[in-house]
């Protein structure tokens, strides 16, 4: 049901080390590099929880980021108006967003397929205009709420800390994906797979479809709200951006050019498409399009057009995302034992 | 014999079941075969292969043109009529905009369909949606009716008719049958031992006799191959 | 009372422009079965296209100049339509996932395009005098543009209907509509009328553009997007598939939030999501819809 061969068993170790590579490395010693490969690993944990409900439970949500704010909102609401701690905002705002998944998965969950990527827009869609209006005062609206500097532990403050925050970034990424590892590995996982590839099966074995998907849906809502509470430490705010469609697209984009349904895959799409997006700005201030003529140019300039223009390419052409063009490249050279 | 319609090897598989399991069989031409058996042995998907509505491999010659890598509206227009289970009618449209729908031929037959069915040029401005189920089936049957086909593929047509309304859908496949061959799905033996030339008896996804209705006499025989007592309804 | 009245027909009016978004995509879906994401984009390329002929073509703000605009806009739209069906969605035939997925990634490019083009302030539409005049109703005073946008949205009405009733590819629409593999086995290439359809909805949609410029003042590279989740929503709730249905529920989701957006601002927008969701869980199928893809 996993879509890897077990040739892949490897790849958590590979990971890890990775990780550890990452956490260590010297190279890294520009905040503006840290910065980036922190908010990098951020979306990579998003689009993990993303691909939970995406990949491996087969539902279609274009609501993911209403979570991911509302754990952003949530604690930076409690640190700005309530003055409370960090420990005890991040633990309010996953309390916070497990409601909001609750109620609205248990809604979205009664219709299937396109009607319930539907609804999930709707909520989300919901939530971003009391963002963005600041609706009974709750958000800054376009102000952004800023991070309550008090609350935080000064060692994520300033920026000779960013890699701290850096670090922060990376074991929430490590934290969140073996979450998602253990969940998909596990009994509960399989069914959800199952749930997935055939519906019908998993009712005739007595097992309530609705229940289990209801479970993936909070879990990913809550893991996606955990990383937002860390987002707020990390860009020192809750913005109304980060529960708009246009974050939603871009995990979709993330997942998809990872390759779904791989845990690695979500994880590869997510660095790739912030440093992408960033590395592509800065090839515009640097003048390194200023050679092409104006109708290239501009576009190109864009970080979205070039991401948008990969991604129609890896849906038509490639849809297993990177992970699935490697894997075939794995197939046709018949490589053996690793 | 000329063969209308022969079939070799063919296999079919639906979200994992493999339904049918190396079908073979041949079709003779200018008369009516019955294709019989139990419930869920893959009659209803034999014929939907042969025009395409499943994914299919295997070889389906339409007298001597392969058919089985076209398009269903590839097949159709190679001279196939197919008159669905469950008729599939379109109930937002009117009877006489089903019928237009269905027109391929520069000269379609509506003398002959309105003779046989005269409620529908009596309904034809009626939503097909109001229509009662029989006079649904007539629309059916008559769409397959207005274009002149090589080959007539019919799907339970009198399923859940009134007795009467059976009796207007056999003489109508009699009439359609002078003028092409008719391969017809059916449970109701009476109208098979009627009309039929030939059977073919399916079994598990795949075809297990071919014969003639007089075979169905035998009450063992009937019960064997069909699981129903055989002789008169 | 009066306040009511304008606000009931700019309600009316937004509506119409909905109207004009959503009918191509309820068609779009309702046959073939795609969720267009970019059917904001080409409202913008029809927006862009009235941009450039009212200001460096024709920019002598009358009211011949701005027909031919409108029209001009529409066909931007409609090529534009047709383009991203023969190159993109034909080639994911019954891959219903990824072609919606796909015009994601077109929604991002050409939004991300017209960006790097045009830059992102608005830039300014000004339409004829004419336009700015309104009209007295009662004791309400209102503006003659939204009239323009309601006329243009009933004939675009009447045009659908009488292409579905007594042409042979709106009969062969109304029937794929209902069960798109039963019309290819009566020996119809339903594929000639996924071209038309997305003709016909990229048409409207640049048409709709055009209009919005009006309404907005002006176009920027989100001008189509902002509409896009509106049109969804007047879809759904109106019915897939079902243009008259498109229509009841454009004036519905319209005039809704105007009206309301009016006594707190935000609300209407509030609003009119929360009855997506509400008709999504009721009555899936929406008010006349015929498909439950």
């Amino acid at each position: 049901m996993n879509l890897l061969p077990s040739k892949y068993r490897y790849l958590p170790i590979l990971a890890m080390v990775f990780f550890g590579v990452a956490a260590f490395t010297p190279i890294l010693n520009e905040p503006g590099l840290q910065q980036t490969f922190a908010v990098a690993f951020l979306f990579a944990a998003l689009a993990l929880t993303y691909d939970l409900l995406l990949g491996f439970t087969g539902l279609l949500s274009f609501g993911h980021a209403l979570y991911y704010a509302a754990g952003a909102y949530g604690a930076a609401y409690a640190m700005a108006r309530w003055d409370w701690g960090i420990i005890p905002a991040g633990i309010f705002a996953l309390f916070f967003a497990t409601a909001i998944a609750l109620f609205t998965g248990a809604t979205a969950l009664r219709v299937k397929g396109i009607a319930f990527a539907m609804v999930t827009l709707a909520f989300a869609e919901a939530g971003h205009v009391i963002a963005v209006l600041n609706m009974w005062g709750l958000s800054n609206g376009d102000q952004t709420l800023q991070l309550n500097f008090e609350s935080v532990p000064d060692f994520f403050l300033g920026v000779n800390n960013t890699r701290n925050l850096y670090l922060l970034a990376l074991i929430t990424l490590i934290l969140i994906y073996v979450a998602v590892w253990w969940l998909t590995q596990s009994s509960m996982g399989r069914v959800l797979q199952a749930l997935r590839d055939n519906e019908e099966r998993v009712s005739v074995l007595g097992l309530k479809p609705f229940n289990f998907k209801l479970i993936a849906f909070v879990l990913a809502g809550v893991m996606a709200a955990f990383v937002g509470v860390v987002a707020v430490i990390v860009t020192n705010n809750a913005n109304p951006v980060m529960g708009s469609t246009q974050t939603t697209i871009s995990l979709l984009l993330m997942v998809i050019l990872g390759g779904i349904a791989t845990r690695w895959g979500a994880v590869i799409g997510g660095l790739l498409y912030v440093v992408l997006s960033q590395r592509l700005t800065t090839l515009d201030t640097q003048g390194a399009l200023s050679g092409l003529p104006d109708w290239i140019g501009g576009p190109m300039s864009e970080p979205a057009f070039i991401l948008g223009v990969i991604f129609i390419l890896v849906v038509m052409f490639s849809p297993g995302g990177i992970a699935g063009a490697l894997y075939r490249l794995r197939m046709k050279f018949g490589s053996a034992v690793k | 014999m000329t063969k209308a319609l022969t079939l070799s090897d063919v296999n079919v598989t639906i979200r994992g079941s493999h339904i049918l399991q190396g079908v073979n069989f041949e079709v003779q031409a200018g008369v009516v075969t019955g294709l019989l058996g139990r419930n869920g042995v893959g009659k209803s998907t034999t014929l939907r292969s042969i025009v395409g509505l499943v994914p299919r491999v295997g070889s389906i010659k339409l007298f001597d043109q392969e058919i089985s890598g076209l398009k269903t509206h590839e097949v159709i227009r190679a001279g196939v009529g197919f008159v669905p289970e469950d008729r599939e009618i379109f109930s937002t449209l009117t009877v006489l905009e089903n019928l237009k729908l269905a027109e391929r031929d520069k000269d379609p037959d509506y003398d002959t369909v309105y003779n046989l069915f005269p409620e529908l040029l009596k309904r034809k401005g009626q939503r097909a949606g109001t229509l009662s189920g029989g006079q649904q089936q007539m629309v059916a049957v008559a769409r397959a009716l207005l274009n002149k086909t090589k080959l007539l593929l019919v799907d339970e047509p009198t399923k859940g008719l009134a007795p009467k309304l059976v009796t207007e859908v056999a003489d109508a496949l009699e009439v359609a049958a002078q003028a092409t061959t008719i391969l017809l799905v059916e449970q109701n033996l009476p109208l098979i031992k009627r009309i039929a030339k030939n059977i073919i008896v399916m079994d598990q996804g795949v075809v297990v006799h071919a014969g003639v209705p007089a075979e169905l006499e035998n009450p063992e025989f009937a019960k064997q191959m069909l699981g129903v007592s055989g002789g008169s309804h | 009372m009066e306040i009511f009245i304008t606000l009931f027909i700019t309600g009316f009016g937004l509506g119409a422009l909905y109207f004009l978004v959503a009918s191509g995509l309820s068609l779009i879906y309702g046959l073939m079965g795609v969720l267009n994401f970019a059917h904001g984009a080409f409202l913008t390329a029809g927006a862009y296209a009235t941009w450039y002929f009212t200001t460096s073509i024709r920019a002598d703000g009358s009211l011949s100049s701005y027909a031919m605009s409108l029209l001009i806009a529409g066909l931007v739209g409609a090529l534009f339509a047709v383009a991203t069906e023969q190159i993109l969605i034909k080639y994911l035939y019954d891959r219903h996932i990824d072609q919606a997925l796909v015009t994601v990634g077109l929604g991002l490019v050409a939004t991300s395009a017209y960006l790097g083009w045009f830059g992102t302030d608005p830039l300014i539409v000004l339409p004829p005098t004419q336009l700015y005049n309104t009209v007295q109703i009662g004791e309400a005073f209102v503006g003659v543009d939204r009239f323009l946008y309601i006329g243009v949205a009933v004939l675009v009405l009447l045009a659908n209907f009488l292409m579905m009733r007594y042409t042979r590819i709106g009969l062969i629409i109304r029937a794929g509509v209902e069960n798109r593999a039963m019309v290819t086995a009566l020996g119809i290439d339903v594929r000639k009328a996924f071209t038309f359809v997305f003709f016909i909805g990229g048409f409207a949609a640049g048409l709709g553009g055009a209009l919005a410029t009006t309404y907005a003042s002006g176009v920027g590279p989100t001008l189509g997007d902002a509409f896009l989740i509106y049109a969804f929503i007047t879809v759904v709730i109106g019915g897939m598939g079902s243009v008259p249905g498109t229509a009841i529920a454009a004036v519905i989701v319209g005039t809704t939030q105007v009206l309301v957006n009016y006594y707190v601002q935000g609300l209407g927008d509030f609003v009119v999501v929360m009855l997506l969701a509400l008709v999504l869980l009721v009555r899936p199928q929406g008010l006349l819809g015929k498909v439950a893809h």
